[in-house]
């Protein structure tokens, strides 16, 4: 492990992915408490949508892919609450689309295949060290949010209705709660890929429900579970040659089911 | 006396389709009123149009002399039942917390004082034994009662409950009316609870309010229960036999 962490390839990986572990691990406990997974997946791939679009046009993926996914995220919170069409519906019809458009596109430019596989599959070995600035730019104002307004987010999770009728801005929460989550999406590409990066926005959480006995217990268990997934994962995929993502991942749901199991035991 | 609740002439559609037409009624503060009527009567809207998340298209509506959303009079709201993802550890407590939250306002943390406040209004529905627990473990009637800590907690004058028994078995629901009879009569709390329970609901409230649209009939509850308003409210259609149609 020591060797691998003299590299500086190795050193920014582990701080990238260390910022990222944490807002995820926070995220993910607001998904799963808003039940959330499906918009995770549903952006998620919209954002490849949104990659692909940003190589066709010349612009940056990454600012196009956010732009997108901000934009997908909005679009699917605005037809949740309209309510004619139910949410998990509606990301249904967006999450194929937006991966089409992404194929589609990215066939009109068949020399950046290379690089896409980056962001479907995640290569946070091969961060630059402007991105670790821009990354932990972006975890820093993502986890500020979820810090500033944790009891709102949490009282919207419980009981949307009285959060409202108690004088919460509600609605306007709802959409910062989604752009911080198409951001940390975007974010997270770059480490676990967009393939990846919804699993890694539910099973820390998940985990920590499976064992934590409170709400701080929870967030707890699902950031000590989230870093030990990013520190070991990327300890692993360095011995062993795997991809990033994967590795990080695998060892997420590992710590899950021990979590399932340690809290059977427990009798939960 | 200002009424704690005042609606005259009150309209809404739902995409144009009518909900409420005109209904109008006064609460006194200090009393007990269940808002009865059938499915799609308009329960429910009306609570949320005195909550002020909804606006009605027209009339007026006060409570307690101000327009509805008006913070200046603080409502308990107890919904019908909240949706928690069943294993989620969240405790009693935490729930109950919530209730200070309206107060507190954005980016300020509960202190002592907001929890003592807690700790009282989970003691005061007896509940406060269970404050540790996890919310999910509880039965339903435990669960709306710490919903109505909740309520408590934000110090209210008024108490707005939306078909809070729905689900419970009858002792819990007896239980659950006694629960509020005691808070008005303790607190001098005015309470107002939209209900399908016509008979347990009715041996508890000081009035009964029949809304089917409009307001059908108001009054004590015995002179409501024996209205032909009341028979006419709840009438189901005749059944409908598919053999006798094709002839």
């Amino acid at each position: 492990m020591t060797d691998f962490l003299t590299y500086g390839f190795a050193q920014r990986a582990l701080i990238t992915g260390t910022l990222l572990g944490l807002t995820c691990a926070v995220l993910a406990f607001f998904v799963v408490l808003r039940r959330m997974a499906f918009i995770g997946v549903g952006i998620s791939h919209a954002a490849l949508g949104g990659v692909a679009l940003g190589v066709v046009l010349g612009i940056s993926p990454v600012l196009a892919a956010t732009v997108f996914s901000v934009a997908v995220a909005w679009l699917i919170g605005w037809m949740g609450t309209r309510g004619q069409i139910s949410a998990d519906t509606t990301i249904g019809v967006f999450f194929p689309t937006a991966m089409a458009l992404g194929v589609a596109l990215i066939s009109l430019s068949p020399t950046y295949r290379q690089d896409l596989m980056g962001y479907l599959f995640g290569s946070i070995l091969a961060v630059r060290p402007a991105d670790v600035w821009i990354l932990a730019g972006l975890a820093a104002v993502s986890l500020g949010i979820l810090a500033a307004f944790f009891k709102e987010f949490v009282y919207l999770g419980v009981d949307e209705e009285a959060a409202r009728a108690a004088g919460v801005p509600t609605q306007a929460l709802s959409y910062l709660l989604l752009t911080v989550l198409a951001v940390t999406v975007v974010a997270s590409m770059k480490l676990v890929g967009s393939v990846l990066v919804s699993a890694f926005l539910v099973i820390p959480a998940a985990t920590g429900q499976a064992v934590a006995g409170s709400v701080r217990g929870m967030l707890a268990v699902a950031i000590g579970s989230a870093l030990a997934s990013v520190v070991g994962g990327l300890w692993l995929s360095w011995l062993w040659n795997l991809p990033s993502g994967a590795s990080i991942v695998l060892l997420s749901a590992a710590l899950f089911f021990v979590a399932v199991a340690a809290g059977r035991l427990r009798g939960r | 006396m200002t009424a704690a609740i005042a609606v005259r002439d009150v309209w809404f559609a739902y995409d144009r389709e009518p909900v409420l037409r005109g209904a109008s009624f006064e609460i006194e503060p200090g009393s007990f009123t269940a808002l009865i009527g059938p499915n799609g009567a308009g329960k429910s809207t009306l609570l949320r149009i005195l909550l002020g998340l909804l606006a009605p298209e027209r009339g007026q509506v006060e409570v307690f002399g101000a327009r509805p959303g008006d913070r200046s009079h603080p409502i308990g709201y107890v919904s019908q039942r909240v949706r928690l993802p069943a294993t989620f550890p969240i405790s009693v407590f935490e729930v109950a917390l919530m209730g200070r939250y309206g107060r507190l306002g954005l980016l300020h943390r509960p202190g002592a004082p907001d929890r003592a406040r807690t700790t009282a209004a989970l003691e005061q529905v007896g509940m406060g034994e269970h404050a540790r627990r996890r919310f999910g473990d509880l039965s339903g009637g435990q669960q709306q009662r710490v919903l109505i800590a909740r309520a408590l907690a934000g110090e209210p004058r008024l108490l707005l409950l939306d078909e809070p028994t729905a689900g419970l078995d009858p002792a819990a629901r007896a239980g659950f009316y006694a629960l509020l009879c005691d808070l008005q009569h303790d607190q001098g709390l005015t309470v107002l609870c939209a209900s399908h329970d016509l008979e347990v609901v009715s041996e508890h409230v000081d009035r009964l309010v029949l809304l089917d649209r409009d307001v059908r009939a108001s009054g004590a509850p015995r002179e409501v229960l024996a209205s032909a308003a009341l028979a006419q409210a709840y009438t189901f259609p005749a059944p409908h036999h598919h053999g006798e149609a094709s002839r």
